[in-house]
């Protein structure tokens, strides 16, 4: 009987290979969000420019003498005083009642057996097919016709007329993929819809619901055709309304233009930052087994 | 507790009928089971006992009173669902308490309540923790907890134990049937699982394709089964069948390879009827002498007892051995069947012809 001896497996105790699709996966991430941050990096630069150094140094440059009074200037000329505040009540009002109104209308559809259900989800459904753009003279015939030009209902409720389609159609899709045992239990321990809405479907969606809040109120805060359209008031104007006041035909005082644009996006910025770390998913475990 | 009358339901959806005119009626602290292949409809029946679903003709009621367009929440009933059904923001406590919230119940009785059905249930030290640190069982125990505070007339239990692993589903077998030991109150439990509902039921009920099979305790089932139906759906393993001819003379039932297999005594006017034959796995022996010729096919022992798959005159049957014995695949031997203990069914419509 010869006996062999098997070669004994070469254990490394150091460092684990070197995974080249992780090493590819991290470059090509890492070029997309240079790609991505290059732009703002370009607009804090150039607000913290005066004129003369936006025209004489490279763009990506950093300013050496920082201009802060550029944001000063571009708040009293852009009016943010007035245009921010519009923002932030057309804003605080449209986009958490047009969530409200959507997830509603979205749990109705998907739980509560209705004739014509479905017909009335592809009509709400249609509402997501047609282009704003082609809507703007009606709407603002509209509007006018109820006497809401430059008024905040006058802008808000158009706002929702476009938002809530979309919402309606996601959330439908999230509530649909709840399982209906969790509506039947509610409905055993004595829940009405409206409780088993409020009570069991709104705190396992907080993740879609944060996600459609964010891209909301961004859509909202940036919005500037409809507003261009239907504000005309110089008053009742929203930021980016504000923000075309830099770009008049003689102007060229970039530094205060981007110190403008750094304002308008800053409020969008922290309202994602605070939103996002409920983009969790898992919401739902440990509810039902499937 | 209460009691529960089904009366001729059906159920309809659309053109298609599912439930055909069931009738139960299921008295005061009765645990019944509602057991049947996968699409019989039992789960719909239970259902529609919740007011989950609409009652398409007949009548349920529970305590005498009929129900049938009563909401689930004023039916005094809880169900427990296979799935669980837990609401996951919640704490055990709060998924406990929630229905008591609902009715508005004081605090300090909704905290007694569900201190005492956590008290029962071995959950107090998990009642802060929500469903997803649970494990299956905890959250089965849990969706029972939610039930037991409500101090329903009836509960339901719709396959409680499926997402369970086997040993867990023993031990929550037995804690279910304790539960309602101790409680007292209605139960109505569907389950596709015939040993659950032979373990736990004072009352089974055999659904196939919509229609009641046969309705019994569990030993009428088992041993006085109505049809092959039944014959072969209650017990594990399942009974054995054999088709063939009764031959005149009491010799036997003639198989389709032409044998002739005794199978006891049976009444003179049934030869030349074409018969199943159908006999319990632990009703067949293996006999030193006489008996007829088989040989193993598979043989599993499970320690307390053996199944052996022979091959009999054609025919494929499995016997279960409660005696030590050394039998390997493949070997000659003799079996018999235990006199007295064969059912006969019509060939044609399955029903039991005669009571041996």
């Amino acid at each position: 009987m010869t006996f062999t001896t098997l070669p004994s497996p070469q254990i490394d105790a150091g460092r684990p290979p070197r995974d080249w699709v992780l090493v590819g996966l991290w470059l090509s991430l890492v070029i997309v969000a240079v790609i991505w941050i290059a732009p703002f990096v370009f607009i804090v630069f150039t607000s913290l420019k005066s004129t003369t150094q936006v025209m004489t140094t490279s763009a990506f440059s950093p300013p050496l003498e920082p201009q802060f009074s550029n944001y000063a200037s571009a708040w009293a000329r852009g009016r943010f005083d007035t245009t921010f505040v519009n923002s932030a009540i057309i804003t605080a009002i449209k986009v958490p009642l047009g969530l409200f109104i959507s997830a509603m209308a979205a749990y109705a559809l998907a739980k509560i057996p209705m004739r014509f259900g479905k017909l009335i989800l592809l009509l709400i459904l249609f509402g997501t097919m047609i282009p704003f753009q082609v809507m703007l003279a009606p709407i603002f015939t509209m509007v006018n016709g109820f006497g809401l030009i430059d008024t905040y209902p006058g802008v808000i409720l158009p706002y929702l007329a476009f938002g809530i389609p979309y919402q309606v159609f996601i959330l439908h899709g999230f509530f649909r993929a709840i399982p209906h045992e969790l509506s039947e239990a509610a409905r055993i321990d004595g829940a009405s819809h409206f409780t088993t809405f409020r009570r069991v479907f709104l705190p396992v969606s907080l993740p879609v619901l944060a996600a459609l809040f964010i891209l909301d109120f961004v859509a909202t805060w940036n919005e500037f055709a409809m507003a261009l359209v239907l504000l005309q008031d110089r008053e009742m104007w929203t930021l980016p309304l504000g923000l075309s006041a830099f770009q008049g035909q003689f102007s060229r005082d970039y530094g205060q233009l981007n110190a403008a644009i750094v304002m308008t996006v800053l409020p969008a910025s922290i309202v994602y930052l605070i939103f996002q770390r409920y983009f969790v998913s898992g919401l739902m475990s440990g509810s039902v087994k499937g | 507790m209460a009691s529960v009358k089904i009366s001729d339901v059906r159920k309809n959806y659309g053109s298609v009928s599912v439930i055909h005119g069931v009738d139960i009626d299921i008295r005061h602290g009765e645990f019944v089971v509602l057991v049947g292949p996968s699409g019989c409809g039992k789960s719909t029946l239970l259902r529609m006992i919740a007011g989950l679903e609409n009652i398409s003709a007949g009548t349920i009621a529970i305590d005498d009173k009929v129900v049938n367009h009563l909401e689930p929440k004023d039916r005094d009933i809880a169900m427990v669902f296979q799935n669980y059904a837990l609401y996951p923001q919640m704490t055990v406590a709060q998924n406990m308490s929630f229905a008591l919230e609902l009715a508005k119940v004081d605090k300090a009785t909704i905290r007694q309540k569900v201190d005492a059905a956590a008290a029962i249930l071995g959950l107090e030290p998990l009642l802060n923790r929500k469903p997803a640190q649970l494990s299956g069982g905890q959250r089965q125990r849990v969706a029972m907890g939610r039930a037991i505070v409500r101090n329903p007339k009836v509960f339901l239990f719709d396959e409680p134990l499926s997402n369970l692993d086997a040993k867990l589903r023993v031990a929550m077998r037995a804690e279910i049937k304790g539960l309602h030991q101790r409680l007292g109150t209605t139960v109505v439990y569907v389950t596709h699982d015939q040993i659950e509902a032979m373990t736990m039921a004072d009352k089974i009920v055999v659904l196939n394709a919509g229609r009641i099979e046969q309705i019994g305790t569990p030993l009428e089932l088992y041993d006085r089964p109505v049809n092959r139906f039944v014959a072969g759906f209650i017990g594990s393993p399942a009974m054995n069948f054999i088709a063939g001819t009764l031959e005149a003379g009491q010799v036997g039932l003639k198989v389709a390879s032409g044998a002739v297999v005794a199978i006891g005594p049976y009444p003179a006017e049934l030869a030349g009827r074409n018969v199943v034959f159908g006999i319990r796995p632990e009703h067949i022996h293996v006999v030193e002498t006489g008996g007829l010729n088989a040989r193993a096919e598979v043989v599993e022992p499970t320690g307390s007892e053996t199944h052996v798959m022979v091959e009999a005159a054609g025919e494929k049957l499995v016997a279960v051995i409660r005696r030590r014995i050394t039998i390997a695949a493949g070997d000659l031997l003799a079996i018999a069947f235990e006199d007295g203990q064969g059912h006969l069914f019509d060939a044609a419509d399955g029903q039991r012809l005669r009571l041996t």
